[in-house]
């Protein structure tokens, strides 16, 4: 039995060929790709605002010029090194003919008719961690969970399945980062999300925050103490005391480019991603607010000893019950 | 004069916990953080109960519970931690400490309201 979770990854495919286009789309919805398609003229601006992608299909002759998918791989190159571009080329399913330097910007390349050969390389590339389905299932729960108990009146979703994504845009501008350490992984969790919407919460006092004049910093306590209750919950759900790593200490930096909203845990690795959507059950005028969820396993990951911690009735005492000594 | 000490960095949670107990009629005092919760407790005698996270910046809350029995010496003030934690080593230690009982957060005011109330003598 197969107890890995079924994940997905969006992929943002840039064919003009409308023919191709459907048998790309077809073959995506046949191996857990969602395929996204960009208008010519927005290519560039999705991908400055787009933060959950998995890699991109990209024709040769892209906007019908015969090099126009090469001097678009540059531009993307440029801005989001880290995204898989595969490139679809007419005849030939090699890079070989290609200048070295342009053979760089790609991870792949295929013509339409050889396209299930990129099953591969899409497995080793974007679904190269596998996760298993009680973890990410229980992720989702605990996460729900702490949501709920910190925003008031509001409906609380998860877009399902969560995704793996190679990109490392940070989204919005307030994020928080916690480390998560045990003997089958470690990493982080990092919560992402806007401050303007979350800022409306605490004004309309949706959160247990009650001040006058909420600006930016009471935003801390928020989105931070959402981050430990989900941090807590993780660690007493998935991580026994056995399995704590006190002692292993090696770190490697983790570096924060401001200008490009850009964070590297110094791992090529893809990230598993959840997206949260908080909804105002009073006023379905407002947007809802956004929040990602990533776990980064840049320090290990090893999901064959990963184990649910599994408590007897008698030593389970339920959150928010007081057990006595 | 307050009966109940609710100690923790986010002030999220000493809103809520705080904001619960004052609307049940019980007086409360906050501190951020372990180090803020000694000065907190050495300035007021009349506090009952400490309600304390466990994890803060500057001194962490199994500590602090620690130091209230060996460096203030008040070995009647009833500690109870408020936290994530569940380990059973932190409990230990707890218990060890003389803290009367442990909540996993998130916080469920009303499950606990009779024995806190009982714990501060009303």
């Amino acid at each position: 039995m197969n107890d890995n979770a079924r994940l997905v990854s969006k992929v943002l495919v840039l064919d003009s060929n409308k023919e191709y286009f459907d048998r790309i789309k077809s073959f995506c919805d046949n191996n857990n790709l969602v395929g996204l398609k960009a208008l010519e003229d927005n290519v560039m601006v999705i991908l400055k605002s787009n933060v959950d992608l998995g890699a991109i299909l990209l024709s040769e002759n892209y906007r019908g010029d015969v090099c126009g998918g090469i001097a678009l791989a540059r531009e993307i190159r440029d801005i989001r090194p880290e995204l898989p571009i595969f490139l679809r080329r007419e005849h030939d399913e090699s890079l070989a003919d290609l200048p070295e330097k342009e053979q760089k910007m790609f991870c792949a390349a295929y013509t339409i008719n050889n396209i299930s050969n990129l099953k591969a390389v899409f497995d080793k590339s974007i679904f190269s961690l596998v996760y298993p389905n009680v973890l990410v299932r229980g992720i989702t729960e605990i996460t729900l969970s702490a949501l709920k108990s910190q925003f008031k009146d509001v409906e609380v979703s998860t877009e399902s399945p969560p995704y793996i994504v190679r990109d490392r845009i940070i989204y919005g501008e307030v994020f928080s980062l916690i480390p998560l350490e045990s003997s089958w992984c470690r990493g982080y969790m990092m919560l992402q999300t806007e401050e303007d919407s979350m800022l409306d919460m605490v004004k309309m006092e949706k959160t247990h925050m009650k001040v006058d004049g909420a600006n930016f910093r009471h935003l801390d306590h928020v989105i931070g103490e959402v981050t430990n209750l989900i941090w807590g919950s993780f660690k007493n759900r998935f991580i026994s005391d056995v399995e704590k790593y006190d002692h292993f200490n090696t770190q490697v930096p983790i570096l924060v480019n401001h200008k490009h909203k850009y964070i590297s845990f110094g791992s090529e690795d893809p990230q598993l991603c959840f997206k949260y959507k908080l909804t105002d059950t009073q006023d379905s005028s407002k947007s809802p607010l956004i929040v990602y969820q990533r776990f980064i396993f840049n320090l290990n990951w090893s999901p064959s000893d990963f184990k649910e911690i599994q408590a007897s009735v008698e030593e389970l005492v339920e959150s928010g019950e007081l057990e006595m000594f | 004069m307050a009966q109940i000490l609710i100690v923790d960095d986010s002030s999220t949670v000493r809103n809520e916990v705080g904001d619960f107990l004052k609307s049940n009629g019980l007086d409360i005092v906050t501190a951020v953080d372990g180090r803020d919760g000694l000065d907190k407790l050495k300035a007021d005698s009349s506090i009952k109960l400490v309600v304390s996270d466990v994890n803060m910046p500057n001194m962490d809350g199994l500590t602090m519970a620690e130091k209230i029995r060996s460096e203030l010496g008040n070995s009647t003030v009833n500690i109870i931690m408020l936290t994530t934690e569940s380990s059973p080593i932190m409990k230990e230690r707890g218990k060890a400490a003389g803290i009367k009982g442990w909540i996993v957060k998130p916080f469920s005011g009303e499950s606990v309201l009779g024995t806190f109330k009982k714990l501060v003598g009303v």
